[in-house]
């Protein structure tokens, strides 16, 4: 048996490295850096939510634990029924298949990711036929249950709808429901709400977290909001370029944020109170590519702590990229001047 | 989690009679925009008169024509002593040089028109979605190799080729229909058809196919090829206007194995001699060249106005 | 002294579609001061941008203006000729579009774009001249003048769309419509360029009308929000106002579903239903179906958008009350 605490997921030194510039006559030299050497685990039944800003490597991570690419180095455990760890990262055909059942993706557009020509009731039971689970009879039952769990009620009334006869978040509950019929136990949620409306996203994110709690699935919540993160997730890490520099309990995260970055991307959020004077975030300069990065700190450059000893802190100057380290109560961050 | 079925679970209807009412439904939906574009409607007016005239043929045969006399191929009138005669009453459209009557001639031909026509684009879409699909999918040396033999379909001249290729093989209707669609299968429609594929590659519901545990035929046959279903249909309709084209040029140069088509009937008239002086024989030219040029008009008018079917963009708001 | 700049009057706007007649706008009226800004805040397809569209005539071809009247200074928008339409557009009026990588040419240099655009209003701007404005725009916005050669690829996000705020301020325009100009931006970048629309609105004086979905955003650059659902103006009142004292259900509905990062964590209450389809718009009040306090008469009359307290309109039967 799981304790309640045991990883289901983990995941160790994940790497993602693209090249750049390659051609047929000349293999690259350059890779842009999309996911560094990131490691940190989900325990069963909890959420983290992944935060960073575009190209700091989120969605490529999601695609890595989904096994849509495959990584460059690095291995993801993932914790079976007996307690074994077994390492996605190196999984290859049937078995390959058999893990599918149990990592899912729910993805960003309800626009596309939803076959246009399939009827609500083939894109649902997709997995369940490619995996030959279930006769037609118990597959039409097991689609009707679930979409009745998701919220589209009476089920039979959306069954043979296909996608553009449904508003955005009902094609967001059918992206929902199809990625939890067979039952997984985690879920790669990939901006799932970003594109809906907002007296629509409310439900959406609510019915989530209800899945959650009846069927114990763990969610790795990608997005740019913090405060989506907030509402959604019991963890939060935070991500920049290739590296997650910070991560810990979603409300100590946000309540005392330790790395530079963090703490620019949370004063950067807008108050929704016309009082309030928000101060400027603390942070200068803007984002670029992690190609080749140099081997220091990832946000040297934008860093105002590391500007405060002129001409740059040596510390940060000169070592690696600071490692991933416990700051006190499992809140980890990865600076040197904390 | 609720275990009791809600009875509005239940299917009281099999999976299959709702399949065909969906069917049936967005073909009725289909219909709708297709009929909005007029020049759809007078094409499919000609394509529906063409097929009357195929399918009145046996039925002329069995009841008024008689047989001796309008037979497509040996039929020959007694009454009258010289042919080619022009129009009269027997006659609607004369007779040809050898006495056959060309009205029975015309009818008979137009359902092997029909049948090469529907069966070279079938053969052409078949190959062209799935290889256009598969070197998308795949890439790499799939990719270029399915297009290095398009290209090379692309540059060959495609009569000259086929009139080389009647050199080693007797031609007929059918084995005409297999090598338009072949050629043109592997020619300039898998280019169109990959471009299109490739748009589909990218969306979110492949990915999502992938992470159900999807092999490759699954997304490829599943998900890529009805999704070039529109644009193949579209791509159907130009085929058979190639194909009848073909057919005509092939038999006016004699090449093919037919004992009457439309293409033949002119062939004969030249091989008469009745060419040079066609202004007083129309009516061996006239009737089957315009016939071509009607179906093939007629295909090439459904399929622009399927283009504003299949591509909303060109839609009326 | 008359201080308006513009007045929208029972502005209604419908496309003709062809299953049928949208909606779009529906006796939408509010006004806007010189040096005022504004948001509009609505979900997709409650007319937010529609009314963008009509106050720059760019309107779809299908669409049909039913009743109603902009005028701008006093003059009627909807009544101008082309050549008045033009000289309006762009020295008058302008705009900032979401997409900033679309409102730029790729194969032209920034600064020639800019210099374009004034070209076709200020007749023969000469180039030395022109490329001076230049610079002082791209100065206004926080651009570094060396950027003016440029082609927009070798601008960043954030830039892009400050090089857009600076065509878009090349004719020094009485108001500015800004048009969801940081959705596609990530929060710090998202951040500056809020910043500087705030500063040049204020240093301009110039009007604007900020539309977005996100009431957080909007709270942090106009004085005056007007809430939109289904095509009608529900509320309009200053921004503390609104935040404090929401009086229509939807505006209350729509920040209490924001979740939010400070503050005690509660579980957000999701609105019932959806956005209604504006081919067949609800009897009454476009709201009722989705609402908790509607009543018999939500449902047949069409309640009056009126001041509920000075400076503080609603259209609602049933307002919530004011908090003391």
């Amino acid at each position: 048996m799981n304790t309640p605490d045991s990883p289901l997921i983990k995941v160790e030194n994940l790497s993602l490295y693209f090249p750049v510039g390659s051609s047929f006559f000349q293999r690259s030299k350059s890779h842009i850096h999309a996911v560094d050497e990131i490691s940190f685990s989900i325990p069963l039944g909890r959420s983290l939510a992944l935060v960073g800003e575009s190209g700091c490597g989120k969605t490529s991570t999601g695609k890595l634990l989904t096994r849509l690419v495959d990584p460059t180095g690095g291995h993801i455990y993932l914790r079976g029924k007996d307690g074994s760890l077994a390492d996605l990262a190196a999984l290859k055909g049937d078995e390959l298949k058999r893990f599918r059942r149990r990592v899912q993706m729910i993805f960003q557009d309800p626009y596309e990711s939803l076959n246009p020509r399939l009827t609500i009731f083939d894109t649902v039971a997709e997995p369940l036929l490619v995996q030959g689970l279930g006769s037609l009879g118990e597959r039409e039952e097991m689609v009707a249950r679930l979409l009745e769990q998701v919220g589209l009620t009476p089920a039979s009334s959306f069954l043979f709808r296909f996608p553009h006869e449904l508003s955005g978040g009902q094609r967001q509950r059918v992206a929902i429901a199809r990625a939890l019929v067979v039952r997984p136990d985690f879920v790669v949620a990939d901006e799932p709400t970003s594109m809906l409306d907002v007296s629509i996203r409310t439900g959406v994110m609510n019915l989530m977290m209800e899945l959650a709690d009846q069927l114990g699935l763990s969610y790795l919540y990608i997005t740019h909001d913090l405060a989506v993160a907030r509402y959604t997730s019991h963890e939060l890490a935070v991500m920049y370029m290739g590296k997650i520099v910070e991560h810990g309990e979603t409300e100590e995260v946000l309540a005392n944020p330790l790395h530079p970055y963090t703490q620019a991307l949370i004063s950067a959020v807008p108050a929704p109170d016309p009082a309030y004077q928000r101060p400027a975030p603390a942070i200068r300069g803007g984002i670029s590519k992690p190609i080749d990065p140099a081997p220091r700190c990832r946000f040297y450059e934008r860093c105002l702590r590391a500007a405060q000893t002129a001409g740059g802190d040596p510390v940060c100057r000169e070592n690696d990229h600071p490692r991933l380290e416990d700051k006190g109560g499992g809140h980890f961050a990865a600076c040197y001047k904390v | 989690m609720n275990t009791s079925l809600n009875p509005s679970l239940r299917l009281y209807e099999p999976l299959w009679r709702i399949r065909l009412r969906n069917t049936w439904k967005s073909l009725q939906d289909n219909w709708v925009l297709f009929a909005e574009n007029k020049i759809g409607l007078v094409g499919l007016a000609i394509i529906l008169f063409y097929a009357l005239l195929a399918a009145l043929h046996p039925i002329l045969i069995a009841t008024v024509w008689d047989e001796k006399i309008y037979d497509p191929f040996i039929g020959n009138d007694p009454r009258i002593y010289n042919h080619p005669s022009p129009p009269s009453q027997d006659h609607l459209l004369g007779t040809d040089p050898m006495g056959r009557d060309i009205l029975s001639q015309l009818m008979y031909s137009t359902r092997n028109e029909f049948v090469l026509g529907f069966l070279a684009a079938a053969i052409t879409v078949t190959i062209a979605t799935s290889i256009g699909a598969m070197a998308a999918y795949f890439g790499k040396w799939v990719d270029t190799i399915f297009m290095r033999i398009a290209d090379l379909m692309n540059i060959l001249p495609f009569i000259a080729l086929l009139v080389v290729l009647s050199a080693f093989v007797r031609m007929n209707m059918w084995t005409l229909a297999l090598v338009i669609g072949v050629l043109s299968g592997f020619g300039g429609a898998t280019i169109i058809f990959k471009a299109q594929a490739l748009t589909i590659m990218v969306k979110p519901y492949i990915e999502a196919a992938r992470i159900a545990g999807g092999s490759h035929w699954h997304i490829i046959f599943y998900h890529i090829v009805p999704n070039l279903m529109p644009l193949a249909f579209l791509n159907m309709m130009f085929t058979v206007t190639g194909a009848i084209f073909t057919e005509a040029a092939l038999s006016f140069f004699g090449l093919l194995n037919i004992r009457v088509s439309w293409g033949i009937m002119i062939y004969t008239t030249q091989a008469a001699g009745y060419m040079l002086r066609s202004i007083e024989y129309w009516y061996l030219i006239f009737p089957a060249g315009l016939s071509i040029t009607l179906l093939c008009t007629a295909f090439y008018l459904i399929g622009r106005a399927m283009d504003s079917v299949v591509n909303p963009r060109l839609r009326r708001r | 002294m008359n201080n308006t700049l513009l007045a929208l009057k029972d502005l209604t706007v419908e496309y003709k579609t062809r299953k049928g007649y949208v909606s779009a706008i529906d006796g939408v009226s509010f006004d806007l001061q010189y040096g005022e800004s504004m948001g509009l805040v609505g979900e997709s397809g409650c007319g937010k941008t529609s009314i963008a569209m009509s106050l720059l005539r760019l309107m779809p071809e299908n669409a049909i203006v039913r009743r109603g009247e902009i005028l701008l200074d006093g003059q009627n928008i909807l009544q101008m000729d082309e050549r008045q339409v033009r000289e309006m557009r762009w020295a008058r009026i302008s705009m900032v579009f979401q997409a900033a990588m679309n409102a730029l040419n790729p194969v032209y240099r920034v600064g020639d774009q800019i210099t374009e655009a004034m070209h076709q209003h200020r007749g023969d701007l000469p180039p030395l001249q022109a490329r001076a404005r230049v610079e002082e725009l791209f100065q206004l916005v926080g651009i570094d003048a060396k950027m003016i050669d440029r082609y927009p690829h070798e601008f960043s996000g954030g830039m892009r769309q400050r090089a857009v705020i600076a065509m878009a301020l090349a004719c020094s325009p009485s108001l500015i419509i800004a048009d969801e100009p940081t959705t596609a931006l990530d929060v710090i970048v998202q951040d500056q360029v809020l910043r500087e629309l705030r500063r040049i609105q204020a240093q301009l004086n110039m009007s604007m009308i900020y539309i977005s979905h996100d009431i957080a955003v909007i709270a942090e650059v106009a004085k005056k929000i007007g809430v939109m659902y289904a095509g009608r103006m529900v509320e309009l009142a200053a921004s503390g106002d609104i935040f404090h004292t929401p009086r229509h259900p939807y505006t209350a509905a729509l920040m209490s579903a924001f979740p939010s990062i400070k503050g005690p964590k509660t579980r957000l209450v999701a609105l019932p239903g959806e956005p209604p389809d504006l081919l067949y718009p609800p009897q009454g009040c476009r709201f009722h179906p989705r609402c908790s306090r509607a009543s018999e008469i939500c449902q047949k009359q069409t309640p009056p958008f009126e001041t509920i307290q000075p400076n503080h309109w609603v259209a609602c039967w049933n307002p919530l009350e004011a908090r003391a």
